[in-house]
């Protein structure tokens, strides 16, 4: 699990000022995550403003595989170890993880979009007629379904459980789980979508 | 400086979806508190975290005027 730098931790505004459920590293991680969630679309304003092919390909391949390694961890490995766990310790990753991918995988995944379309559209390639470019766009279209619909909502239910004054822990377990597994799925679509990513860049 | 209307436009739709999906859970968080099973530091919290997605987005619309 990632921890926090001293010196990114900053100053304890999200620590409880009272006696609070939520533990006092939730509101680190989450600021954590921020601080890196937003690196991915400085990267796009700077390529763009730059107008660098090659700083767009390269904020556009880190953010896509970053995206896809980490759903493929998830879905491969992490699924694994948290089947093996019991359910307190599975909780106590979900505290954690939670927090921390909160911010960066939507950034990631909006980015790598954002910077796709934008690489399509220098290369001529953006095509709606093109059925590789209708392919994409049908994947994409399912990812953010799934990322909006399910992964996000269990995400922030996972918060409010966690902030309650008596958490259901197995909620926040199951909860868990279903991100990690649907995280499976998405790297499954992902692969599928390198296919068409690799297509369009060869032809 | 050029605007990217389709992508300023995409860029608006998903962060309306995301904020109003964001939103709703956080109206429910609030009638939690206010029910008092909820602490209030996770409303506080989940007010950050809907500003911080629209931090994010907003500085996605801001590609939509360099592209």
């Amino acid at each position: 699990m990632t921890t926090v730098p001293d010196a990114l931790a900053g100053p304890a505004v999200l620590e409880p000022a009272n006696s609070s459920t939520l533990p006092p590293y939730t509101g680190r991680l989450l600021r954590w995550s921020f601080a890196i969630g937003v690196l991915p679309p400085l990267g796009l304003i700077v390529a763009l403003a730059a107008r660098s092919l090659w700083l767009l390909t390269f904020v556009h391949v880190i953010t896509g595989g970053t995206w896809t390694g980490f759903d493929l961890f998830m879905g491969i490995v992490m699924s694994r170890v948290l089947s093996s766990l019991e359910v307190p310790s599975r909780v106590e990753i979900a505290k954690r993880l939670t927090p921390t991918t909160f911010f960066i995988l939507p950034s990631l995944a909006a980015v790598a979009v954002a910077s796709g379309i934008y690489l399509a559209q220098s290369e001529g390639k953006f095509v709606l007629s093109s059925p590789w470019i209708l392919a994409a766009g049908v994947v994409v279209l399912v990812l953010t379904a799934q990322g909006f619909g399910i992964f996000m909502p269990n995400s922030v239910r996972i918060f409010i459980e966690l902030a309650k004054r008596q958490p259901d822990t197995g909620k926040i377990a199951r909860l868990n789980m279903r991100n990690v597994r649907l995280a499976g799925v998405q790297a499954i679509m992902q692969l599928a979508l390198i296919v068409v990513m690799a297509h369009l860049a060869v032809f | 400086m050029s605007l990217n209307r389709p992508a300023l436009l995409a860029i608006l739709v998903f962060a309306t979806a995301l904020l109003a999906i964001l939103g709703a859970l956080y109206a429910g968080a609030v009638r939690s508190y206010r029910k008092g099973e909820l602490d209030v530091e996770g409303v506080r919290i989940l007010r950050w975290a809907l500003l911080g997605h629209a931090a994010i987005y907003a500085l996605l619309a801001v590609t939509a005027f360099l592209s």
